[in-house]
Protein backbone atom coordinates (compact mmCIF):
# COMPACT_ATOMS: atom_id res chain seq x y z
CA UNK A 1 0.00 0.00 0.00
CA UNK A 2 2.76 2.41 1.00
CA UNK A 3 4.54 2.08 -2.34
CA UNK A 4 1.43 2.22 -4.51
CA UNK A 5 0.99 5.24 -6.73
CA UNK A 6 -2.52 6.32 -7.61
CA UNK A 7 -3.69 8.60 -10.34
CA UNK A 8 -2.49 9.87 -13.67
CA UNK A 9 0.03 12.40 -14.91
CA UNK A 10 -2.33 14.42 -17.12
CA UNK A 11 -5.68 15.90 -16.17
CA UNK A 12 -8.11 18.38 -17.66
CA UNK A 13 -11.34 20.16 -16.78
CA UNK A 14 -13.61 22.38 -18.83
CA UNK A 15 -16.15 23.88 -16.44
CA UNK A 16 -14.18 26.43 -14.46
CA UNK A 17 -15.75 29.76 -13.49
CA UNK A 18 -14.96 31.56 -10.25
CA UNK A 19 -18.04 33.43 -9.03
CA UNK A 20 -17.54 37.18 -8.79
CA UNK A 21 -19.71 37.85 -5.75
CA UNK A 22 -19.23 36.58 -2.22
CA UNK A 23 -21.08 36.92 1.07
CA UNK A 24 -19.84 36.25 4.57
CA UNK A 25 -16.47 36.43 6.26
CA UNK A 26 -13.35 35.97 4.17
CA UNK A 27 -11.31 33.97 3.52
CA UNK A 28 -13.64 31.19 4.71
CA UNK A 29 -16.69 32.22 2.69
CA UNK A 30 -15.18 33.80 -0.38
CA UNK A 31 -16.50 32.33 -3.61
CA UNK A 32 -13.78 30.22 -5.15
CA UNK A 33 -12.65 27.35 -7.33
CA UNK A 34 -10.39 25.02 -5.36
CA UNK A 35 -7.98 22.56 -6.90
CA UNK A 36 -7.02 19.60 -4.74
CA UNK A 37 -4.08 17.44 -5.73
CA UNK A 38 -3.24 14.12 -4.10
CA UNK A 39 0.29 12.85 -4.52
CA UNK A 40 0.63 9.27 -3.23
CA UNK A 41 4.04 8.80 -4.81
CA UNK A 42 7.32 8.86 -2.85
CA UNK A 43 8.63 11.84 -4.84
CA UNK A 44 7.57 15.46 -5.00
CA UNK A 45 5.15 16.25 -7.80
CA UNK A 46 5.65 19.25 -10.04
CA UNK A 47 2.33 20.09 -11.62
CA UNK A 48 2.21 22.56 -14.50
CA UNK A 49 -1.20 24.11 -15.08
CA UNK A 50 -2.39 25.94 -18.19
CA UNK A 51 -5.75 27.73 -18.29
CA UNK A 52 -7.84 28.10 -21.43
CA UNK A 53 -10.50 30.74 -22.12
CA UNK A 54 -13.34 31.33 -24.57
CA UNK A 55 -11.87 34.33 -26.37
CA UNK A 56 -8.25 34.75 -25.39
CA UNK A 57 -5.02 32.80 -25.57
CA UNK A 58 -4.10 30.15 -23.00
CA UNK A 59 -2.19 31.35 -19.95
CA UNK A 60 0.45 29.34 -18.18
CA UNK A 61 2.25 27.66 -16.82
CA UNK A 62 1.35 27.90 -13.19
CA UNK A 63 3.78 25.63 -11.37
CA UNK A 64 2.52 23.87 -8.26
CA UNK A 65 4.63 21.60 -6.07
CA UNK A 66 3.04 18.80 -4.04
CA UNK A 67 5.15 17.05 -1.46
CA UNK A 68 5.44 13.23 -1.55
CA UNK A 69 2.48 11.42 0.00
CA UNK A 70 0.64 14.66 0.69
CA UNK A 71 -2.32 16.58 -0.63
CA UNK A 72 -2.31 20.23 -1.58
CA UNK A 73 -5.45 22.36 -1.84
CA UNK A 74 -5.36 25.90 -3.19
CA UNK A 75 -7.75 28.52 -4.47
CA UNK A 76 -7.41 29.22 -8.17
CA UNK A 77 -8.49 32.77 -7.21
CA UNK A 78 -5.18 33.27 -5.44
CA UNK A 79 -2.86 32.35 -8.30
CA UNK A 80 -1.02 35.36 -9.72
CA UNK A 81 2.03 33.91 -11.44
CA UNK A 82 2.08 34.33 -14.40
CA UNK A 83 -1.31 36.08 -14.18
CA UNK A 84 -4.31 36.38 -11.91
CA UNK A 85 -7.20 34.23 -13.14
CA UNK A 86 -10.20 36.48 -13.87
CA UNK A 87 -13.36 36.00 -11.82
CA UNK A 88 -16.69 35.45 -13.55
CA UNK A 89 -15.04 34.21 -16.73
CA UNK A 90 -15.45 30.63 -18.03
CA UNK A 91 -12.21 28.73 -18.24
CA UNK A 92 -10.78 25.26 -18.49
CA UNK A 93 -7.54 23.84 -17.24
CA UNK A 94 -4.93 21.26 -18.18
CA UNK A 95 -2.68 19.83 -15.47
CA UNK A 96 0.54 18.04 -16.37
CA UNK A 97 2.41 16.33 -13.55
CA UNK A 98 5.74 14.55 -13.52
CA UNK A 99 4.38 11.82 -11.25
CA UNK A 100 0.90 10.28 -11.03
CA UNK A 101 -1.52 12.40 -9.02
CA UNK A 102 -5.26 12.55 -8.35
CA UNK A 103 -6.98 15.86 -9.04
CA UNK A 104 -10.30 17.24 -7.88
CA UNK A 105 -11.93 20.61 -8.57
CA UNK A 106 -14.42 22.07 -6.12
CA UNK A 107 -16.43 25.27 -6.30
CA UNK A 108 -17.70 27.33 -3.40
CA UNK A 109 -20.32 29.88 -4.43
CA UNK A 110 -21.39 32.25 -1.68
CA UNK A 111 -22.98 34.88 -3.88
CA UNK A 112 -26.15 34.20 -1.92
CA UNK A 113 -26.27 33.58 1.79
CA UNK A 114 -27.57 30.06 1.20
CA UNK A 115 -24.19 28.46 0.66
CA UNK A 116 -23.83 26.11 -2.29
CA UNK A 117 -20.96 23.70 -2.85
CA UNK A 118 -20.38 21.72 -5.98
CA UNK A 119 -17.76 19.15 -6.85
CA UNK A 120 -16.57 18.88 -10.42
CA UNK A 121 -14.98 15.85 -12.01
CA UNK A 122 -11.62 16.29 -13.67
CA UNK A 123 -10.91 14.25 -16.78
CA UNK A 124 -7.98 11.85 -16.71
CA UNK A 125 -6.18 12.82 -19.86
CA UNK A 126 -3.30 10.33 -19.93
CA UNK A 127 -2.83 8.77 -23.31
CA UNK A 128 -4.62 11.49 -25.25
CA UNK A 129 -2.75 12.81 -28.27
CA UNK B 1 22.76 51.30 -34.35
CA UNK B 2 19.28 52.11 -33.09
CA UNK B 3 17.34 49.58 -31.13
CA UNK B 4 14.22 49.58 -29.04
CA UNK B 5 14.82 50.20 -25.36
CA UNK B 6 12.31 48.67 -22.97
CA UNK B 7 11.92 49.06 -19.23
CA UNK B 8 11.75 46.15 -16.80
CA UNK B 9 7.98 45.73 -16.92
CA UNK B 10 7.65 46.35 -20.66
CA UNK B 11 5.30 49.35 -20.42
CA UNK B 12 7.89 51.98 -21.45
CA UNK B 13 9.44 51.56 -24.91
CA UNK B 14 11.23 53.94 -27.20
CA UNK B 15 13.93 53.99 -29.85
CA UNK B 16 16.94 56.19 -29.10
CA UNK B 17 19.41 56.97 -31.87
CA UNK B 18 22.06 55.28 -29.79
CA UNK B 19 22.79 53.89 -26.37
CA UNK B 20 26.13 54.78 -24.81
CA UNK B 21 27.74 53.03 -21.88
CA UNK B 22 30.52 55.18 -20.43
CA UNK B 23 32.92 53.47 -18.08
CA UNK B 24 34.34 56.57 -16.42
CA UNK B 25 33.43 60.08 -15.38
CA UNK B 26 35.57 61.42 -18.22
CA UNK B 27 33.60 59.40 -20.75
CA UNK B 28 30.32 60.64 -19.28
CA UNK B 29 31.52 64.23 -19.69
CA UNK B 30 32.60 63.51 -23.27
CA UNK B 31 29.16 62.09 -24.18
CA UNK B 32 27.39 65.05 -22.58
CA UNK B 33 29.67 67.51 -24.39
CA UNK B 34 29.06 65.68 -27.66
CA UNK B 35 25.33 65.88 -27.06
CA UNK B 36 25.59 69.63 -26.49
CA UNK B 37 27.67 70.11 -29.63
CA UNK B 38 25.33 67.97 -31.73
CA UNK B 39 22.18 69.48 -30.17
CA UNK B 40 21.07 66.05 -29.09
CA UNK B 41 19.19 65.23 -25.94
CA UNK B 42 20.86 62.82 -23.52
CA UNK B 43 18.87 60.92 -20.96
CA UNK B 44 20.23 58.73 -18.22
CA UNK B 45 19.18 55.18 -17.48
CA UNK B 46 19.98 52.92 -14.54
CA UNK B 47 18.44 49.47 -14.22
CA UNK B 48 15.28 50.47 -16.09
CA UNK B 49 12.99 49.49 -13.24
CA UNK B 50 10.91 52.67 -13.32
CA UNK B 51 7.64 52.46 -15.18
CA UNK B 52 7.27 56.08 -16.27
CA UNK B 53 9.21 57.59 -19.20
CA UNK B 54 11.78 59.49 -17.15
CA UNK B 55 14.58 58.06 -19.28
CA UNK B 56 12.95 58.44 -22.68
CA UNK B 57 14.86 60.18 -25.44
CA UNK B 58 14.92 59.98 -29.21
CA UNK B 59 18.63 60.80 -29.19
CA UNK B 60 21.27 59.51 -26.77
CA UNK B 61 20.47 57.19 -23.91
CA UNK B 62 23.43 57.06 -21.54
CA UNK B 63 23.51 53.99 -19.35
CA UNK B 64 25.03 53.80 -15.89
CA UNK B 65 25.68 50.09 -16.24
CA UNK B 66 29.48 50.28 -16.49
CA UNK B 67 29.73 52.72 -13.59
CA UNK B 68 29.64 50.19 -10.81
CA UNK B 69 31.37 49.61 -7.51
CA UNK B 70 32.55 51.20 -4.32
CA UNK B 71 35.45 53.54 -5.00
CA UNK B 72 36.28 54.94 -1.58
CA UNK B 73 35.34 54.90 2.07
CA UNK B 74 36.14 56.41 5.43
CA UNK B 75 35.88 53.83 8.17
CA UNK B 76 35.73 56.49 10.90
CA UNK B 77 32.67 58.24 9.50
CA UNK B 78 31.17 55.23 7.67
CA UNK B 79 30.95 57.36 4.55
CA UNK B 80 31.30 55.54 1.24
CA UNK B 81 31.77 56.69 -2.33
CA UNK B 82 29.83 54.55 -4.75
CA UNK B 83 29.22 54.65 -8.49
CA UNK B 84 25.65 55.26 -9.65
CA UNK B 85 25.18 52.09 -11.71
CA UNK B 86 25.85 49.85 -8.74
CA UNK B 87 22.70 47.88 -7.99
CA UNK B 88 21.23 47.88 -4.51
CA UNK B 89 22.21 44.21 -4.25
CA UNK B 90 25.78 44.92 -5.36
CA UNK B 91 25.98 47.83 -2.94
CA UNK B 92 25.01 45.52 -0.09
CA UNK B 93 27.62 42.97 -1.13
CA UNK B 94 30.29 45.65 -1.41
CA UNK B 95 29.45 47.37 1.84
CA UNK B 96 29.57 44.19 3.88
CA UNK B 97 33.23 43.76 2.88
CA UNK B 98 33.79 47.03 4.74
CA UNK B 99 31.64 45.84 7.68
CA UNK B 100 29.05 48.39 6.60
CA UNK B 101 25.44 48.38 5.50
CA UNK B 102 22.77 50.62 4.08
CA UNK B 103 20.14 51.60 6.63
CA UNK B 104 17.39 50.05 4.55
CA UNK B 105 16.54 48.72 1.11
CA UNK B 106 13.41 48.54 -0.96
CA UNK B 107 11.30 45.47 -1.49
CA UNK B 108 13.48 44.51 -4.45
CA UNK B 109 17.18 45.16 -5.00
CA UNK B 110 17.59 45.22 -8.76
CA UNK B 111 17.53 49.04 -9.09
CA UNK B 112 20.70 51.02 -9.56
CA UNK B 113 21.70 53.22 -6.64
CA UNK B 114 21.49 56.30 -8.86
CA UNK B 115 18.02 55.45 -10.12
CA UNK B 116 16.73 54.46 -6.71
CA UNK B 117 17.95 57.66 -5.10
CA UNK B 118 16.75 59.81 -7.95
CA UNK B 119 13.16 58.60 -7.81
CA UNK B 120 12.77 58.59 -4.01
CA UNK B 121 12.74 54.81 -3.76
CA UNK B 122 12.35 53.57 -0.21
CA UNK B 123 11.98 50.64 2.13
CA UNK B 124 9.81 50.58 5.21
CA UNK B 125 10.37 51.74 8.78
CA UNK B 126 8.84 54.44 10.91
CA UNK B 127 12.20 55.98 11.71
CA UNK B 128 13.96 55.17 8.44
CA UNK B 129 14.20 57.66 5.60
CA UNK B 130 14.09 56.74 1.95
CA UNK B 131 17.29 55.53 0.27
CA UNK B 132 18.34 59.00 -0.86
CA UNK B 133 18.44 59.96 2.82
CA UNK B 134 21.88 58.32 2.85
CA UNK B 135 23.24 60.71 0.24
CA UNK B 136 25.72 63.21 1.69
CA UNK B 137 27.61 64.18 -1.43
CA UNK B 138 27.80 63.69 -5.16
CA UNK B 139 29.68 64.35 -8.34
CA UNK B 140 27.75 65.06 -11.52
CA UNK B 141 28.16 66.26 -15.06
CA UNK B 142 25.80 69.20 -15.47
CA UNK B 143 23.96 70.58 -18.47
CA UNK B 144 27.01 72.47 -19.70
CA UNK B 145 29.17 69.35 -19.63
CA UNK B 146 31.06 70.47 -16.56
CA UNK B 147 31.85 68.05 -13.76
CA UNK B 148 30.73 69.38 -10.38
CA UNK B 149 31.12 68.20 -6.82
CA UNK B 150 28.73 68.86 -3.92
CA UNK B 151 28.49 67.92 -0.26
CA UNK B 152 25.71 68.30 2.25
CA UNK B 153 27.97 70.34 4.52
CA UNK B 154 29.02 72.84 1.86
CA UNK B 155 26.05 72.85 -0.50
CA UNK B 156 22.93 71.94 1.49
CA UNK B 157 20.54 73.63 -0.93
CA UNK B 158 21.91 71.84 -3.99
CA UNK B 159 22.10 68.54 -2.13
CA UNK B 160 18.47 68.74 -1.01
CA UNK B 161 17.54 69.20 -4.64
CA UNK B 162 19.94 66.51 -5.85
CA UNK B 163 18.80 63.69 -3.56
CA UNK B 164 15.55 63.11 -5.44
CA UNK B 165 16.10 64.79 -8.76
CA UNK B 166 14.70 62.50 -11.49
CA UNK B 167 17.87 62.80 -13.55
CA UNK B 168 16.94 66.42 -14.22
CA UNK B 169 20.06 68.07 -12.77
CA UNK B 170 22.74 66.16 -14.65
CA UNK B 171 24.44 62.78 -14.82
CA UNK B 172 25.60 61.56 -11.41
CA UNK B 173 29.04 60.05 -11.70
CA UNK B 174 29.58 59.33 -8.03
CA UNK B 175 27.46 59.30 -4.89
CA UNK B 176 28.71 59.66 -1.32
CA UNK B 177 26.52 57.87 1.14
CA UNK B 178 26.31 57.69 4.89
CA UNK B 179 26.40 53.97 5.63
CA UNK B 180 26.19 52.38 9.08
CA UNK B 181 28.02 49.54 10.83
CA UNK B 182 26.74 46.18 9.61
CA UNK B 183 24.50 44.25 12.01
CA UNK B 184 22.80 40.90 11.89
CA UNK B 185 19.06 41.09 11.24
CA UNK B 186 16.14 38.72 11.64
CA UNK B 187 13.35 38.86 9.14
CA UNK B 188 10.11 37.15 10.06
CA UNK B 189 6.91 36.79 8.07
CA UNK B 190 3.44 35.94 9.30
CA UNK B 191 0.02 35.36 7.76
CA UNK B 192 -2.96 36.95 9.49
CA UNK B 193 -6.44 38.20 8.70
CA UNK B 194 -6.53 41.84 7.64
CA UNK B 195 -8.88 42.84 10.46
CA UNK B 196 -6.47 41.58 13.11
CA UNK B 197 -3.51 43.10 11.31
CA UNK B 198 -5.18 46.50 11.23
CA UNK B 199 -6.20 46.18 14.88
CA UNK B 200 -2.55 45.71 15.83
CA UNK B 201 -1.12 48.00 13.17
CA UNK B 202 0.21 50.69 15.48
CA UNK B 203 2.23 48.21 17.53
CA UNK B 204 3.52 46.48 14.44
CA UNK B 205 4.80 49.82 13.14
CA UNK B 206 6.27 51.19 16.36
CA UNK B 207 7.69 47.99 17.87
CA UNK B 208 9.69 46.92 14.83
CA UNK B 209 12.55 48.61 13.02
CA UNK B 210 11.02 47.62 9.71
CA UNK B 211 7.47 46.51 9.13
CA UNK B 212 5.38 46.17 6.03
CA UNK B 213 2.14 44.49 5.14
CA UNK B 214 0.79 42.88 2.00
CA UNK B 215 -2.99 42.68 1.74
CA UNK B 216 -4.45 40.12 -0.66
CA UNK B 217 -7.70 41.46 -2.11
CA UNK B 218 -9.14 38.08 -3.07
CA UNK B 219 -9.09 36.55 0.40
CA UNK B 220 -8.65 39.41 2.90
CA UNK B 221 -5.51 37.86 4.33
CA UNK B 222 -2.29 39.74 4.96
CA UNK B 223 1.38 38.91 5.01
CA UNK B 224 3.14 40.78 7.82
CA UNK B 225 6.88 41.22 7.42
CA UNK B 226 9.04 42.45 10.28
CA UNK B 227 12.79 42.94 10.27
CA UNK B 228 14.88 43.84 13.31
CA UNK B 229 18.41 43.67 14.56
CA UNK B 230 18.93 40.37 16.37
CA UNK B 231 17.37 40.49 19.82
CA UNK B 232 15.26 43.56 19.09
CA UNK B 233 11.65 44.10 18.05
CA UNK B 234 8.78 41.63 18.12
CA UNK B 235 9.89 38.04 18.48
CA UNK B 236 6.47 36.68 17.56
CA UNK B 237 3.04 37.83 16.44
CA UNK B 238 0.41 36.05 18.50
CA UNK B 239 -2.43 36.38 16.01
CA UNK B 240 -0.40 35.34 12.96
CA UNK B 241 0.98 32.12 11.56
CA UNK B 242 4.74 32.34 11.07
CA UNK B 243 5.86 31.46 7.56
CA UNK B 244 9.45 32.67 7.47
CA UNK B 245 12.37 33.27 9.83
CA UNK B 246 15.60 34.35 8.14
CA UNK B 247 18.72 35.70 9.81
CA UNK B 248 21.62 37.44 8.11
CA UNK B 249 22.97 40.76 6.90
CA UNK B 250 20.34 43.29 5.96
CA UNK B 251 20.99 43.08 2.23
CA UNK B 252 20.60 39.30 2.44
CA UNK B 253 17.32 39.10 4.33
CA UNK B 254 15.39 42.22 3.33
CA UNK B 255 14.90 42.39 -0.46
CA UNK B 256 12.87 39.72 -2.19
CA UNK B 257 13.72 38.12 -5.51
CA UNK B 258 10.92 38.79 -7.95
CA UNK B 259 10.98 38.08 -11.66
CA UNK B 260 7.23 38.25 -12.15
CA UNK B 261 6.58 41.43 -14.09
CA UNK B 262 4.12 43.92 -12.68
CA UNK B 263 2.91 47.48 -12.96
CA UNK B 264 2.61 49.57 -9.86
CA UNK B 265 1.07 52.76 -8.53
CA UNK B 266 2.22 54.00 -5.16
CA UNK B 267 1.31 57.08 -3.17
CA UNK B 268 2.78 58.48 0.03
CA UNK B 269 0.19 59.90 2.38
CA UNK B 270 0.52 61.40 5.86
CA UNK B 271 1.26 58.71 8.44
CA UNK B 272 -1.85 59.36 10.48
CA UNK B 273 -4.11 59.02 7.42
CA UNK B 274 -2.77 55.57 6.55
CA UNK B 275 -5.41 53.34 8.12
CA UNK B 276 -8.35 55.37 6.81
CA UNK B 277 -6.87 55.55 3.32
CA UNK B 278 -6.15 51.83 3.34
CA UNK B 279 -9.77 51.13 4.41
CA UNK B 280 -10.99 53.11 1.40
CA UNK B 281 -8.58 51.32 -0.91
CA UNK B 282 -9.67 47.93 0.39
CA UNK B 283 -13.35 48.76 0.05
CA UNK B 284 -12.96 50.05 -3.51
CA UNK B 285 -10.88 47.13 -4.72
CA UNK B 286 -13.31 44.58 -3.31
CA UNK B 287 -16.27 46.43 -4.79
CA UNK B 288 -14.90 47.20 -8.24
CA UNK B 289 -11.63 45.56 -9.15
CA UNK B 290 -10.91 42.19 -7.70
CA UNK B 291 -12.54 40.32 -10.57
CA UNK B 292 -9.41 41.16 -12.56
CA UNK B 293 -6.94 42.14 -9.83
CA UNK B 294 -5.51 39.26 -7.86
CA UNK B 295 -2.27 40.75 -6.70
CA UNK B 296 -1.54 42.50 -3.50
CA UNK B 297 -1.51 45.93 -1.96
CA UNK B 298 1.64 46.93 -0.07
CA UNK B 299 1.49 49.12 3.07
CA UNK B 300 4.73 50.68 4.35
CA UNK B 301 5.90 53.54 6.55
CA UNK B 302 8.73 56.03 5.89
CA UNK B 303 10.30 58.76 7.99
CA UNK B 304 10.13 62.41 6.97
CA UNK B 305 13.10 64.00 5.20
CA UNK B 306 14.13 67.34 3.74
CA UNK B 307 14.82 66.52 0.09
CA UNK B 308 12.86 69.02 -1.99
CA UNK B 309 11.14 66.50 -4.25
CA UNK B 310 11.03 63.60 -1.84
CA UNK B 311 7.48 62.25 -1.48
CA UNK B 312 8.30 62.22 2.24
CA UNK B 313 9.35 65.85 2.44
CA UNK B 314 8.39 67.24 5.82
CA UNK B 315 6.09 64.44 6.88
CA UNK B 316 6.26 60.93 8.25
CA UNK B 317 4.36 58.88 5.74
CA UNK B 318 2.55 55.71 4.86
CA UNK B 319 2.92 54.42 1.33
CA UNK B 320 0.22 52.30 -0.26
CA UNK B 321 1.16 50.50 -3.46
CA UNK B 322 -1.15 48.78 -5.93
CA UNK B 323 0.41 45.94 -7.91
CA UNK B 324 -0.99 44.36 -11.02
CA UNK B 325 0.38 41.75 -13.43
CA UNK B 326 1.98 43.71 -16.26
CA UNK B 327 0.11 41.70 -18.89
CA UNK B 328 -3.30 42.46 -17.39
CA UNK B 329 -5.39 45.63 -17.39
CA UNK B 330 -3.81 48.13 -15.03
CA UNK B 331 -4.70 51.59 -16.35
CA UNK B 332 -8.39 51.28 -15.51
CA UNK B 333 -7.48 50.04 -12.02
CA UNK B 334 -4.97 52.79 -11.31
CA UNK B 335 -7.16 55.54 -12.79
CA UNK B 336 -10.03 54.58 -10.54
CA UNK B 337 -7.91 54.26 -7.39
CA UNK B 338 -5.77 57.37 -7.78
CA UNK B 339 -8.45 59.84 -6.56
CA UNK B 340 -8.55 58.03 -3.22
CA UNK B 341 -4.87 58.72 -2.70
CA UNK B 342 -5.33 62.29 -3.88
CA UNK B 343 -8.12 62.83 -1.35
CA UNK B 344 -5.64 62.02 1.42
CA UNK B 345 -3.00 64.45 0.15
CA UNK B 346 -1.01 61.70 -1.53
CA UNK B 347 2.26 62.28 -3.36
CA UNK B 348 3.02 59.73 -6.10
CA UNK B 349 6.18 57.67 -6.33
CA UNK B 350 8.21 59.34 -9.07
CA UNK B 351 9.18 56.06 -10.72
CA UNK B 352 5.77 54.38 -10.72
CA UNK B 353 2.53 54.98 -12.60
CA UNK B 354 0.60 58.16 -11.85
CA UNK B 355 -1.27 60.76 -13.85
CA UNK B 356 -0.26 63.98 -12.12
CA UNK B 357 1.16 66.94 -13.98
CA UNK B 358 3.13 69.96 -12.88
CA UNK B 359 0.30 72.05 -11.46
CA UNK B 360 -0.95 69.23 -9.26
CA UNK B 361 2.54 68.20 -8.20
CA UNK B 362 3.62 71.73 -7.38
CA UNK B 363 0.78 72.01 -4.89
CA UNK B 364 2.10 68.94 -3.06
CA UNK B 365 5.69 70.09 -2.68
CA UNK B 366 6.49 73.14 -0.51
CA UNK B 367 10.01 73.36 -1.93
CA UNK B 368 8.99 72.98 -5.57
CA UNK B 369 10.36 76.36 -6.61
CA UNK B 370 13.61 75.75 -4.72
CA UNK B 371 14.13 72.55 -6.71
CA UNK B 372 13.42 74.31 -10.01
CA UNK B 373 15.90 77.03 -9.11
CA UNK B 374 18.71 74.50 -8.55
CA UNK B 375 17.73 72.68 -11.73
CA UNK B 376 18.03 75.89 -13.70
CA UNK B 377 21.43 76.62 -12.20
CA UNK B 378 22.78 73.20 -13.19
CA UNK B 379 21.02 72.81 -16.52
CA UNK B 380 19.97 76.27 -17.74
CA UNK B 381 19.35 75.13 -21.30
CA UNK B 382 17.26 72.13 -20.30
CA UNK B 383 19.62 69.62 -21.89
CA UNK B 384 18.33 66.80 -19.66
CA UNK B 385 14.62 67.68 -19.93
CA UNK B 386 12.66 65.25 -22.05
CA UNK B 387 9.00 65.75 -22.82
CA UNK B 388 7.88 63.83 -19.77
CA UNK B 389 10.05 65.84 -17.39
CA UNK B 390 8.85 69.09 -18.96
CA UNK B 391 5.30 67.97 -18.39
CA UNK B 392 5.67 67.00 -14.75
CA UNK B 393 7.97 69.89 -13.87
CA UNK B 394 5.96 72.49 -15.78
CA UNK B 395 8.89 73.77 -17.84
Amino acid sequence: MKNRQYGKKNWAFAGGIIPVNSTGEEPEYVSKDVLSILNTSPTEATVNITFYYTDSDPVGVYEIKVQPQRIRMFNINDLIDPQAVPLGVPYGGVLESDVPVVVQLTRQHTGQEALALMGISVYQADGAN
Amino acid sequence: MAKIWENWSGSVKFEPERIEKPASEEEVAQFIQQAIAQQKQPRIVGAGHSSVPLVETQHILISQEKLKGIVGHDSDTCRVDILPGTSIAEAGEGLIKLDLSMHNTGDVDMQSVGGAFGTGTHGSGLKLQNLSGMMVGCRLVDGSGETRSFTMEEHPDTMRAAKVSLGALGFFTQLSIQAEPARQYVRREFCAHVDESMEHLQHLITDNRMFDMYWYPRNDMTKLRICNQVGEGMQDISFGERTKNDEGWLYEVLPQFRDLKYEEMEYAIPLEAGPECFAEVRKRIKAKHRHYVGWRVLYRTIAADDAYLSPFYGRDSVTIALLQNSELEYQKYFDDMEPIFRDFGGRPHWGKKHSLQAKQLQALYPKWDAFLKVRKQLDPDGLFLNGYLKKILGI
